[in-house]
């Protein structure tokens, strides 16, 4: 029994290790909940061009790079701002100066039909029970959205009906499960082929929160990587710029 | 530091460990009594959350709480309360997660009671409830205290519920375990550190407390 039990273990073992050895063209790619709709693309656009493959690790922005700052295996680190990534690399963690490659769209958006055009006034009433809002102090859309919220001059009068989520994805989950009536997210959470359902939603106007510039840095592990080193450029490049705008967002 | 999560998680625990001795000593005692399929059914599923995810739970009842469809939504229309992100949300929430703690221990202890005595009450010519009353829970103290202690304690403890359908409230769903997990995000490791030595102090405290009294009989605290 212990025999068998020991044969198994080991050939078990052996492949395992061969599986390990097997895909080492990946790369750790750390990214803000606000990518999570168009990593997939872009994963995928990359994997054709380069063969190299991406694991994608999402959270908050301020949670990944408080897991950089503690060690965590990423390569290459996609931020939803550029002050997140800048602190990085002033703390000496990343490879080279940040860069931005997009500009972030922030929407007011609801699983029901609301006439979100008033939005202001809207989330005054009755009608809204719940604002879903991203954590200000680790998501930058939430940051963005309270910034909103406060040039609107509701921000004080809704404090009571505000949840936060810890990142944008769970703002989305709170706001397509219906637990909450809005939320203030993403806009490429619209442009997302997995959501299925419909949603209603409207452009937060762009002059009443700070631009929402994405930076991405290619940390200090990474430094002699070039499969890192070719995502990192293939990020900047015009057919990721492509995907990002099908996505809804704004690039230089 | 903001005392207000630690507190609020004391309230959750005991409001939570109330509810539970209430609801859960007569169906502890009903459980001890003769099995059935229906009863053995029942205990598996107030088991459940014991080896369920905690995000299991709390991915269902954001479903079941969301006021867009089904429960959520009656409950919406009919009483105008909302329990996705709200306090009584929680106490759902956790009275479903700490249920195993409360019933297991009492449930034992019932069942390890002499036939002998009930029988000799209802002999005397007591009823059911007399008999559970003045004869029973009595001879049971000390696992009642245990299943309490660990009620409570293990509602302290709470975390993946909470996080899937609390918000992070303040002052309303931001307990104690949900504003180290918070602080820890922001890098606020000095904020952490004291929730978290508050926490671990107070269910030590607790467990140690339960070990103690009960180390004549020598019981595991799940029994």
């Amino acid at each position: 029994m212990i025999k068998l039990f020991t044969k198994t273990f080991s050939i078990f073992f052996i492949i395992t290790c061969f599986f390990d050895t097997a895909d080492a063209q990946t790369i750790k790619v750390a990214i803000a909940a606000n990518l999570q709709p168009v990593i997939k693309a872009l994963k995928n656009d990359f994997k054709l061009r380069t063969k190299i493959d991406l694991e994608v690790i999402s959270g908050s922005s301020g949670n990944l790079s408080a897991q950089i700052r503690n060690g965590a295996p990423y390569d290459v680190f996609l931020s939803a701002d550029s002050n997140f990534p800048q602190t990085l690399r002033r703390d000496g963690l990343a490879a080279k100066a940040p860069a931005v490659y997009a500009q972030g769209v922030l929407i007011i958006c609801s699983a029901q039909n609301l006439d979100l055009t008033n939005w202001n006034n809207l989330l005054m009433t009755n009608t809204i029970k719940k604002i879903a809002v991203g954590n200000p102090a680790i998501a930058p859309y939430g940051k963005a959205a309270q910034q909103a919220l406060t040039k609107a001059g509701v921000y004080s009068k809704v404090n009571g009906k505000m949840v936060f989520g810890e990142s944008i994805s769970q703002v989305n989950t709170y706001i397509t499960t219906g637990a909450v009536q809005v939320g203030f997210t993403t806009l490429s959470l619209i442009k997302d082929a997995a959501n299925k359902q419909q949603l209603f939603y409207r452009l937060v106007n762009p002059a009443d929160y700070a631009p929402i510039q994405q930076s991405m840095v290619l940390l200090k592990r990474a430094e002699k990587n070039t499969a890192a080193e070719k995502f990192y450029q293939y990020i900047l490049s015009a057919p990721a710029k492509a995907i990002f705008n099908a996505y809804g967002y704004h690039t230089q | 530091m903001d005392q207000s999560p630690i507190w609020l998680s004391i309230k959750l625990a005991a409001i939570t460990t109330l509810i539970l001795l209430l609801a859960g000593l007569p169906l502890a005692w009903w459980l001890s009594k003769k099995r059935s399929l229906f009863k053995i059914i029942t205990e598996a599923i107030i088991t459940m959350p014991l080896v369920l995810p905690p995000s299991v739970l709390g991915f269902y009842l954001l479903l079941m709480f969301s006021p867009q469809r089904g429960v959520g939504l009656w409950l919406q229309q009919t009483f105008n309360v909302q329990f996705v992100f709200s306090f009584p949300g929680l106490v759902i929430a956790s009275v479903i997660y700490s249920m195993p703690f409360m019933i297991s221990p009492v449930k034992s202890a019932f069942q390890q009671l002499p036939a002998s005595l009930s029988q000799a009450s209802y002999t005397l010519g007591k009823t059911h409830w007399q008999t559970l009353w003045h004869v029973l829970l009595p001879n049971i103290k000390p696992s009642l205290l245990t299943a309490a202690v660990l009620t409570f304690a293990h509602t302290l403890g709470e975390f993946g519920v909470v996080l899937m359908i609390g918000g992070n409230i303040p002052g309303v769903t931001r307990v104690a375990s949900i504003a180290v997990y918070d602080s820890v995000e922001q890098m606020n490791y000095n904020a952490a550190n004291n929730y978290s030595l508050i926490l671990f102090a107070i269910t030590f405290a607790m467990v140690l407390s339960v070990f103690i009294y009960n180390k004549y009989q020598a019981k595991s605290p799940l029994e």
